[in-house]
């Protein structure tokens, strides 16, 4: 078979699941059902049982993947839309996403550090908490495994979707500033994109958070690599 | 006509990328292009030089369906199934405790400095 044919199957069939699985989840709205969560699942499930390879799903795959900058551009028009709202909380929502960075790193580092993992996997934990393109230009600056720190940033992402009904609960969060900044500090892109779904508002304070803690982290996990591990 | 239009709009992100990418790579910044390329079409908008009606269908579009664009990176993870199946394992935990305790004190936080600050208001 071509790379051509093999393309459009696997973009038809992630964009056939996603279509699916949005419908389940407008439906049942449960986070369990989210999407991403979803349909990367059952893509892998299937690819496993096939025993095709990651790369060959990837032929078609990078055709989906190229939009993933473009969306993260659109992202400010959220950011546009509520600015005004938004600058009359900076110094909240600063604090907070300050708090969320440090706590990234060094909770990363300090738990690995007591299971007895070496420095090559702490060093690809460090940025699980941004997003995947600063998450990787950040490894590549501490020499790290690169593909496993983007895996961590996947792990963050997901995993804080599901925790985040739990999460919010346990940490009384019920504003949504509190809301919004603990998904994007936490989950960056993949936690926007989910809470986008739910309210614009949380979705744009979210969308700060993601990029300011990937700014603050960028600047801050050296120094703290460097006390800490 | 939509669908032109939302691939020129699609278009003029690519060109924000470009120059987020160009931006980044010329001053060594660790902060990617595509971030970069927010804050410039943020500050487009802010100082009204580009009119959000010009960008409307494609970026709407792009963002209703956010999630979609990140699901080819997240099958990626099926390449580290063998890591995770021994002692790493307690890597995914400390990610995901790690994950909520950011979530949670980060949060907390904010809404607790959110809290004060309308008290005062009332005062």
């Amino acid at each position: 078979m071509n790379d051509f044919i093999i393309g459009i199957m696997a973009v038809s069939a992630t964009l056939g699941l996603y279509g699916a699985a949005l419908m389940l989840y407008r439906k049942k709205k449960s986070p369990l059902l989210q999407p991403i969560l979803v349909v990367s699942a059952t893509i892998i499930i299937v690819l496993l049982l096939f025993r095709i390879p990651y790369e060959t799903y990837m032929i078609g795959g990078q055709w989906i993947e190229v939009l993933m900058g473009p969306a993260v551009i659109a992202l400010a028009i959220p950011l546009y839309n509520h600015y005004e709202r938004l600058k009359q909380l900076a110094v909240p929502i600063l604090a907070g996403i300050l708090v969320g960075a440090i706590t990234g790193v060094v909770s990363g580092i300090l738990f690995a550090k007591a299971f007895g993992f070496e420095r090559e996997l702490i060093l690809a934990l460090v940025p699980k908490s941004v997003t995947t393109p600063v998450a990787v230009s950040i490894a590549e600056t501490f020499e790290g495994p690169i593909p496993l720190a983007a895996v961590f940033v996947i792990v963050a992402g997901i995993s804080g979707v599901l925790m985040s009904p739990f999460i919010y609960k346990l940490f009384r969060l019920k504003h949504p500033l509190g809301r919004g900044i603990g998904m994007g500090s936490a989950s960056h892109a993949i936690g926007t994109a989910a809470m986008m779904e739910q309210s614009e508002l949380e979705g744009s304070i979210s969308t700060i958070a993601m990029v300011l803690s990937a700014v603050i982290v960028s600047f801050i996990a050296p120094i703290l690599v460097m006390l800490f591990l | 006509m939509d669908f032109i239009r939302i691939i020129l709009h699609i278009a003029f992100l690519y060109l924000l990328l470009f120059l987020g990418n160009a931006v980044q790579d010329i001053f060594q910044l660790s902060i990617p292009g595509s971030v970069l390329g927010m804050l410039f079409l943020f500050f487009l908008l802010k100082s009204g030089i580009v009119k959000l009606d010009w960008i409307k269908e494609g970026t709407s579009l792009l963002l209703k369906h956010l999630t979609l664009f990140f699901i080819p990176v997240t099958v990626g993870f099926m390449e580290y199934l063998d890591l995770f199946s021994g002692r790493g394992i307690l890597l995914l935990v400390v990610t995901i405790l790690s994950t909520a305790l950011v979530m949670g004190l980060s949060g907390f936080v904010s809404e607790r400095l959110v809290k004060r600050k309308e008290v005062q208001q009332y005062e």
